[in-house]
């Protein structure tokens, strides 16, 4: 028997699932021999678009709504003439239907693989469930689904082949390439089903047995009995009764604990994350609410969020307009910008916004472990200002007969000025660095400017010198420090940013994963573990 | 054809059916999925001509295609400039750009992928 072989790759969904390999076939379009009239081959694949949209119509109005809502993407695109017509600029050139689809289909998804952000390029396996649902349709071919019980192993998974997939036997999903951010591993996690993606390429035969280790991100091939027996008895380790933060504290190779949050852009990304895998949201942005006057909208989603996380943490920050935030039309001005009057500066300016803000976090405190990040703060009488609103707010609601609780409340590190000096910011609960702002105002170089885009990034010895000066400041105040810049998301800066003394991070959510596995395999100085294991 | 004079201005509209803006991508998943799918059922729903151009890219793509919408990748921080042309535009102009502003309405889809 073929010793067993391990494969390393990033959880995008957490269990163990064991089965058999079902290896994804590569769609090739057989070319027919026989070529009908352009005018018949057009035919043939309007008929096949027709028919494939009722199968997806049929396929999503037995779904729930998450699931339908991704169908009703794939059966829009279907609905647009667009994509007929490209393929038949295909048939004029004397292709067959089906492999005018398959290569007009495959040029456009090429397009879409090349996108800037991966959110975008995780849309390009829906549309090759388009192009393989079409191509069945011409060619007669069912589409492929897999004994139940199975561990799917191929490049990518659609999301139709998953819905029409039956999980209830287990089994599970790697990806040699996919997403963490994919369609297919958002349903993955509704439903579940472990799955490990970016494996790269390995070599399994049909049918060898598979041990999906997603909470380790981890695949073994034609694993032995002890490996699946540890790998199952550490999820039962990991998922206690009780709800626990296990997943939130990473321990170093020498035994540090490190602390990873999530940090949340809009309420509905929290579906999508697991409240066990992380110590709470160190950031939760205010800024997408939708209507900010309204104080009802801030309660409801703060409410959210903290039911969402139970006892653990979560930091809100304040409205943080101005700079590249543009809504309500305030912070349009160029005055404005990024150095103008923006974050905590324009909430003092514009006070009946920030108290409106200041009374649904009070309330939505008394639920919960709620804590407040101020946006821009550069000298402590802006904090100061601050708190006395909450106080005044406070004690406002209170003779009203409101419950509140007063939270704990914290500072952005983004300006310099406040960077250097955080000794001055006694009345500051805590302090989270924001590098993104930090960075720019460092090396005077505009974040959103392509031309000194190169300034920018090359700024980051000095961002992690003033980061290190930061932390032992605070660390001699005896108060928690934290990073939620886009630097903590990034793989590259850890080993330095752990190097400076952070101990608790957060981490957009479809980067926890890699995160986590960065961390994990590190001395808490920042050196690697891989070499000395 | 059209030989009207037009505004290059964030916002023209003129009486004679044509109508002009111009916005910035605030949604934090830029122009993907669903807001594509929002986006383009809402521009089909009026009739006169809609079309979308890109970071001033001088090329004006059809706003009611999907899949012109998705091949033009918009991301969030991107300037659309949205032009419609016929009977209602600027109607039609108005809906879309509260639309943009609205960040699609993501906030009222808890749960629904972006």
């Amino acid at each position: 028997m073929a010793e067993a072989l391990e494969i390393t790759g990033v959880s995008a969904s957490p269990g163990v699932g064991v089965g058999p390999a079902h290896l994804a076939a590569d769609v090739m379009a057989e070319v027919p021999a026989l070529l009908d009239t352009v005018a018949a081959e057009g035919d043939k694949l309007r008929h096949a678009v027709a028919t494939a949209l009722v199968e997806l119509e049929a396929l999503a109005a037995r779904s729930d709504e998450e699931s339908a809502g991704i169908l009703d993407f794939q059966i829009e695109m279907l609905l647009d003439p667009a994509l007929v017509e490209m393929a038949e600029r295909r048939i004029i050139a004397g292709h067959g239907a089906a492999l005018a689809w398959f290569g007009a289909l495959n040029d456009y998804i090429g397009d879409i693989e090349q996108a800037p952000d991966e959110q975008l390029r995780a849309r390009a396996v829906d549309i090759v469930d388009i192009r393989n649902r079409v191509l069945s349709a011409l060619t007669g071919r069912p589409l492929e689904d897999f004994a139940p019980g199975s561990v799917f192993v191929g490049k990518d998974l659609e999301p139709s082949l998953f819905l029409q997939h039956d999980w209830t036997a287990g089994g599970g999903i790697i990806l040699f390439e996919g997403s963490v951010s994919s369609h297919v591993a958002m349903l993955a996690r509704s439903r579940s089903v472990p799955m490990v993606v970016a494996t790269g390429r390995f070599e399994v035969a049909n049918g060898v047995g598979v041990l999906v280790d997603a909470n380790d991100g981890r695949v073994v091939v034609a694993p032995e009995d002890q490996q699946i027996h540890e790998a199952r008895s550490r999820t039962n380790e990991a998922r206690p009764p009780a709800p626990s933060r296990t997943g939130g504290v990473i321990e170093t190779v020498d035994g540090v604990a490190i602390r990873l949050s999530a940090i949340v852009n809009d309420p509905f990304e929290l579906k999508s994350i697991d409240p066990s895998s992380v110590a709470g949201i160190g950031l939760m942005r205010t800024e997408f609410l939708g209507n900010v006057f309204d104080q009802e909208t801030h309660y409801d989603i703060y409410r959210q969020a903290l039911d969402w996380a139970g006892d653990a943490p979560v930091i809100m920050r304040m409205l943080d307009l101005g700079g590249d935030k543009k809504e309500l039309g305030v912070g349009a001005k160029e005055s404005e910008a990024f150095m103008g009057r923006r974050g905590i500066r324009l909430l003092l300016a514009l006070p009946e916004i920030a108290r409106l803000q200041a009374r649904a976090l009070l309330r939505a405190a008394a639920h919960g472990n709620l804590g407040v990040l101020l946006p821009m703060v550069t000298v402590p009488e802006e904090f100061d200002a601050m708190r006395a609103i909450f106080e005044e707010e406070s004690a406002a609601l209170g003779r009203r007969g409101v419950q509140t609780r007063m939270p704990e409340i914290g500072m952005m590190v983004e300006v310099p000025a406040a960077a250097l000096t955080l000794d001055r910011f006694s009345r500051s609960d805590f302090f989270s660095f924001g590098t993104n702002d930090l960075a720019q105002y460092l090396a005077a170089a505009a974040r959103d400017d392509q031309s000194v885009a190169a300034l920018y990034a090359a700024a980051t010895p000095a961002v992690l010198r003033v980061i290190a000066q930061g932390v032992a400041l605070a660390e001699a105040m005896k108060k928690p420090i934290g990073i939620c810049g886009e630097m903590a998301s990034d793989p590259r800066h850890v080993p330095a940013l752990m190097a400076a003394g952070l101990r608790h991070f957060s981490v957009a959510t479809n980067r926890l994963a890699t995160i986590r596995s960065t961390i994990g395999g590190m001395y808490s100085d920042g050196r690697a573990a891989a070499e000395m294991k | 054809m059209d030989n009207r004079p037009r505004r290059e201005a964030p916002e023209a509209v003129d009486t004679q059916g044509y109508c002009q803006a111009e916005i910035e991508v605030t949604h934090g998943f830029g122009l993907h999925a669903r807001p594509s799918v929002v986006f383009t059922r809402l521009a089909k729903s009026f009739p006169c001509t809609v079309e979308i151009e890109v970071n001033d890219s001088n090329v004006w793509l059809n706003g009611k295609s999907i899949v012109k919408i998705m091949g033009a990748r918009i991301r969030r921080g991107s300037i659309l400039k949205i032009r419609a042309r016929g009977l209602r535009a600027a109607e039609a102009i108005h809906a879309l750009k509260a639309l943009v502003e609205r960040d699609f309405d993501e906030e009222k889809k808890h749960g629904r992928s972006a």
